[in-house]
């Protein structure tokens, strides 16, 4: 966030300031959108076109009003927009294969409809796209002109390097290339996405055109001004949009057979154990009645669907691409709407990113929650990453004010694998010293041991 | 001596870009997308009329064994 202005409690908002046509800001809590006069024309457009409303119907665009309050900036204000809001705002590298790639194909999707009724896509940024209610869905209403033939796809280039580059690199060279996009925040440069690539990439059609042949041309026609008397079609159009349609649609990536996979630590536990813990979680949502829930280390969200399956918007962070993206195929399949799996390592989380480090927010920024889950995760912070339990307590802390959290003992066999390969430095991890760290931070309301196991689970309230 | 069709080409330079967009399309992309545009282009349209063509005979097909079933 930043800019504060004169009227009380108005702040843009820090992603929003590359478009002219307006300008996102919010006024005491509530976010609102700025549409400038020099974007009236295709504003009007989207709505008279009835794109808008085809859109907003198919759950591709984010719906809104238009609202009467003073505008910050009147002299170049044509109207104001109330979006309706989006629980949570994520990025291209917190999503699974899936993820993005329905992303891509919604924004291919939002393409088509804007050229039947006249309109075009003036950018393809995958920050646009956010998941709501469980589906993609654009949340940027100024991303449309007025389509004008013979004009080829000004985002063309955009849509490879958020959506294509990133796609195929996961698909045909390690899924954790997805990470490139935390670095380069306008998409995965397409020389290094040809780089990278295996060569037979060059026999798909789609990737030769528009990830090796694009990266030859932009190589070669680098900051040469355009001129020429050719244009595109609307039909040539149409191809470019059906070909990067086939493109995305034929990448494939399946969890398994990968490294990952041991998808359930929880089941070190009985079914009777698991069952037990399912109702000790239960019945902490019971006495908690939290709005909204942050489920860390989730895996393929087993407790974070005792949250979201009360109608409870839950995240569910996990390490591992593969558990996420099975999360995500799972909450799909189900349609369901208060569960979001995102890709998150807690012990290098989302960091604020872009210009002035305030384009896209960090973790902690886009909190605190009212509860966070924290369950058999705390041996991985502590054993394989060293991190102090006051450091750990002090990190919940600010990310929430309830925490359910599980203490896994030294005795229990996944501690015992981790410490394995290692000496035993962690003379203070035992149940006394957690509790009484934890309980600077915290007042711990319950402590339950899970049945067949060594584990116990708390809930803890922030002091 | 210059080609009509060069001739045309020199006469008619225009800028590729009409409206005035925010986002630098760049040189390189814009020059791909008219290279393959007629290729994508025809593969649209062989496309969309082999979806028309096998439409038509399943129709066609359809009635048919509606009108054996009858």
């Amino acid at each position: 966030m930043s800019a504060e202005t004169e009227a009380n409690q108005v702040q843009t908002v820090g992603a929003s300031f590359r478009d002219p046509s307006g300008y996102v800001f919010t006024s005491a809590g509530v976010l609102y959108r700025q549409i400038n006069q020099v974007y009236q024309e295709n504003y009007d457009r989207l709505i008279d076109s009835g794109l808008y409303q085809a859109l907003v119907s198919a759950g591709m665009l984010i719906s809104h009003q238009e609202v009467e309050i003073a505008p910050l900036d009147p002299s170049s204000c044509y109207k104001i927009i109330q979006p309706e809001p989006v629980e949570f705002i994520s990025y291209p590298y917190e999503w699974s294969f899936s993820q993005l790639k329905d992303a891509a194909l919604t924004t291919l999707e939002i393409q088509k409809m804007a050229l039947a009724h006249g309109m075009t896509l003036k950018d393809s940024s995958a920050y646009n796209i956010q998941f709501h209610h469980g589906h993609p869905v654009l949340i940027d209403t100024l991303s449309f002109e007025i389509y004008q033939e013979g004009q080829p796809w000004v985002p063309y280039r955009q849509f490879c390097q958020h959506f294509l580059a990133p796609l195929s690199l996961m698909a045909y060279r390690d899924i954790r290339m997805s990470q490139l996009l935390r670095v380069y925040i306008d998409g995965v440069p397409l020389d290094l996405t040809s780089d990278l690539l295996p060569r037979k990439t060059r026999l798909v059609l789609s990737l030769n055109l528009h990830i090796h042949l694009h990266a030859s041309s932009q190589k070669r026609y680098a900051a040469r001004p355009v001129e020429t008397t050719r244009k595109v079609s609307l039909f040539q159009l149409q191809g470019i949009i059906d070909s990067l349609e086939s493109g995305v649609k034929r990448l494939q990536w399946s969890p398994s057979g990968t490294d990952w996979g041991d998808y359930y630590d929880e089941h070190n536990y009985t079914s009777a154990g698991l069952e037990d813990k399912k109702q000790i979680v239960s019945s902490f949502l019971d006495q908690m009645q939290p709005r909204y829930v942050w489920d860390l280390g989730a895996n393929t969200g087993l407790f974070s669907r005792l949250a979201s399956d009360r109608g409870i918007p839950t995240i569910a962070f996990d390490i591992d691409p593969g558990a996420v993206e099975l999360n995500y195929l799972s909450s799909r399949k189900d349609n369901e709407q208060y569960i979001l799996p995102l890709l998150s390592d807690l012990t290098n989380p989302s960091p604020a990113i872009g210009w002035e480090n305030q384009e896209r927010q960090s973790l902690a920024e886009r909190g605190p929650v009212d509860a966070i889950f924290a369950l058999a995760l705390i041996h991985h912070l502590v054993i394989s990453n060293n991190v102090p339990l006051n450091r750990l307590a002090s990190f919940f802390q600010h990310l929430g004010r309830w925490l359910v959290i599980e203490f896994v003992p030294k005795s229990d066999s996944q501690v015992q694998k981790l410490l394995a390969s290692r000496h035993d430095i962690f003379t203070d991890y035992n149940f006394e010293s957690f509790e009484g760290v934890f309980s600077k931070y915290f007042v711990i309301h319950r402590c339950e041991e899970i049945k067949n196991s060594q584990r116990k689970l708390y809930l803890m309230e922030k002091r | 001596m210059i080609s009509p069709l060069i001739n045309t080409f020199i006469t008619l330079i225009v800028p590729l870009i009409g409206t005035r967009p925010y986002l630098d399309p760049g040189s390189g992309s814009f020059i791909l997308q008219i290279l393959i545009a007629t290729l994508v282009g025809s593969l649209f349209l062989i496309k969309a009329y082999w979806k028309k063509l096998r439409t038509f005979f399943k129709k066609i097909f359809s009635k048919g064994q509606d009108g054996e079933q009858e």
